[in-house]
């Protein structure tokens, strides 16, 4: 309803794409050149916080409520994704005691 | 929809089992289940199930035949561990519980029709999968193999949802179907051509090479296959590349079939570069899962044939093409396993065929198939692919034979190894008798699979 409101108030659709767009190239280029794995983790969940954006602002457009239950699904699988990588990351800094991936260079070839 | 939960609960009892502490309790609870699925599977053949109230998830005969081979895959997969368990019982359950719940993913993914469950059903798939990638928790290239997999499939998973968002804002709608009749009705004017939809379309895609291993998104695959243990290998060959393909196949020719003038060019040049990139890389290897996981890229290409064809019969030639790659990839991992070689390098298959004539045999069986030698079920495969595709793509099809040609070349370097005499006398190897009837039943189904199915019109 409040995102109801801001539409009608004159806020257009461009604006939440390119927020969302914004918010995603931020996250992928994080990704692509950051070393630090946390970091990494961090960028990956601002990518998937552009799409819920995205994902809102277009289920309003399209006066359909489909979209907003995608987003939960989406939270509850970034959660469960979040829980996965921080325990491999535990395991990864027991066996190397770093997080850093430029030390990953075991497999190579 | 009764196999699925057989799945899932047969996952669930072997974690509880594993309190028991004895491994064989566990691998039987998880056999038989997944032995109750595939019945199940089977028994709905021509019988459509949907699933949800909203249908979100339909067996259709399609999805069965990439289910039950995925399901004889991830069977196969937990069997070939038993050495593992042997060694490391105290966490058999997890493993197999793991395994057993990512199958239920991939046939999420398999039976989807919306994108809701495609995406549940990828997740469900991955996420134990970087799990289990690390199983060796003391192996640092365990723990890369898994934490790379990791940054790598979660950024795809970004990917596809942000391509899944700009589809869904395009057509208002998450049903494939629904997608595909909104661009067959509006294909003559601007609102199937919207830069929306492109953009929608090509995420998608690049976040399904991902998936796949296609180049140029398939740095990861030779690292994670090489760190994780060789049955996850085998696993991850078989049954994550049938889930995936299932998909890819299933969006881009329900959902986007009308978009293929716009798609197709930039899946040829993919294709073109996974083939070339995945072979070139693959003749100078000396570590055997490195050589099969640059050779299962190059098979990626060929398979993207199929996608890129669509014809009627693709979906069946990709799945004979799967079906016997996961055969022969299984079989290897096996075999590499029961080496026993840390090193994992291709010369400890010196002098196999003194040393067990059994392996020996099924390995080079195996090779052959992959370089696509008939009547194994590799070349039957290889051919209803290019066979379908020739008629749209010939100078392509052209290349890939070519290709094929210097695929044989690092095949066969390694057949020469197995017949090779080895400088130091080793002792004979012990096979199980678990393994003994997984390689059998793989022997026998590379050798008559293809002459079997090729003349059988399945779906």
């Amino acid at each position: 309803m409040v995102l109801a409101t801001v539409f009608e108030s004159g806020l257009s659709m461009e604006y939440y794409l390119i927020l969302s767009s914004i918010l995603f190239v931020i996250g992928v280029v994080g990704v692509l050149t950051r070393k630090n794995a946390i970091i990494l983790l961090m960028c990956v969940e601002l990518m998937l916080n552009a799409v819920n954006l995205l994902l809102v602002a277009f289920s309003n457009y399209h006066g359909k409520a489909d979209a907003q239950i995608f987003v939960f699904f989406i939270m509850v699988v970034a959660a469960a994704e979040a829980t996965v990588g921080l325990s491999i990351l535990v395991l990864m800094y027991r066996n190397a005691r770093s997080v850093d991936i430029g030390l990953f260079n075991k497999l190579k070839g | 929809m009764d196999a699925l939960i057989v799945i899932f609960l047969s996952g669930l009892i072997s974690l509880f089992i594993a309190f028991a502490k004895k491994p064989v309790l566990v691998l039987l609870t998880s056999t038989v289940g997944l032995l109750i699925a595939i019945a199940l599977f089977i028994a709905q053949w021509n019988n459509p199930v949907t699933l949800f109230s909203y249908e979100g998830l339909e067996f259709t005969n399609t999805a069965l035949l990439y289910s039950i081979a995925a399901s004889i895959f991830a069977l196969f997969s937990i069997l070939i561990g038993y050495n593992s368990y042997k060694k490391q019982p105290e966490h058999t359950g997890e493993y197999i519980g793991l395994l057993m719940f990512s199958l239920v993913g991939a046939v999420c993914m398999l039976a989807f029709t919306d994108m809701f469950m495609f995406f549940l059903g990828l997740e469900i798939l991955s996420l134990p999968i970087y799990v289990l990638a690390g199983t060796n928790k003391k192996d640092l290239r365990s723990s890369e193999a898994s934490l790379k997999y990791f940054l790598m499939g979660a950024f795809a998973t970004g990917v596809l949802l942000f391509g899944i968002a700009w589809t869904y804002g395009a057509t208002g709608t998450f049903k494939i179907q629904e997608i595909g009749d909104f661009i067959y009705n509006n294909q003559n004017t601007g609102i199937a051509h919207s830069s929306i939809l492109y953009v929608g379309v090509l995420l998608i895609m690049a976040s399904f090479l991902f998936k796949v291993g296609a180049a140029p998104f398939h740095f990861w695959s030779p690292d994670v296959y090489e760190g994780s243990p060789n049955e996850v290998t085998g696993f991850m060959a078989a049954v994550v590349k049938l889930g995936a393909f299932g998909a890819f196949m299933k969006i881009f020719g329900i959902a986007f079939p009308d978009l293929h003038a716009f798609w197709a060019p930039a899946l040829v040049i993919v294709a073109l570069i996974t083939i070339f990139l995945g072979n070139l890389s693959a003749l100078n290897q000396i570590h055997f899962k490195r050589l099969l996981a640059y050779s299962s890229i190059t098979h990626v290409g060929y398979a993207l044939l199929a996608v890129l064809t669509l014809s009627s019969n693709s979906i069946e030639n990709l799945w004979i093409y799967l079906f016997g790659y996961g055969f022969s990839i299984i079989a290897l991992v096996a075999i590499a396993k029961l080496l026993n070689d840390d090193e994992d390098k291709i010369s400890a298959f010196k002098g196999l065929a003194k040393r067990n004539p059994f392996l020996a045999t099924v390995a080079v069986l195996a090779l052959l198939s992959l370089a696509g030698v008939p009547p194994l079920i590799g070349f039957f495969g290889k051919y209803l692919v290019f066979a379908d595709a020739f008629t749209q793509y010939p100078l392509i099809v052209i290349i890939a034979l070519a290709n094929s040609g210097i695929g044989i070349y690092y095949y066969l370097k390694t057949v020469i190894n197995i017949f090779q005499k080895e400088e130091i006398e080793e002792s004979k190897i012990e096979v199980p008798a678990i393994h003994i009837v997984v390689l059998s039943i793989c022997a026998i189904a590379i050798l008559v699979g293809g002459l079997v199915l090729s003349q059988y019109k399945l779906l």
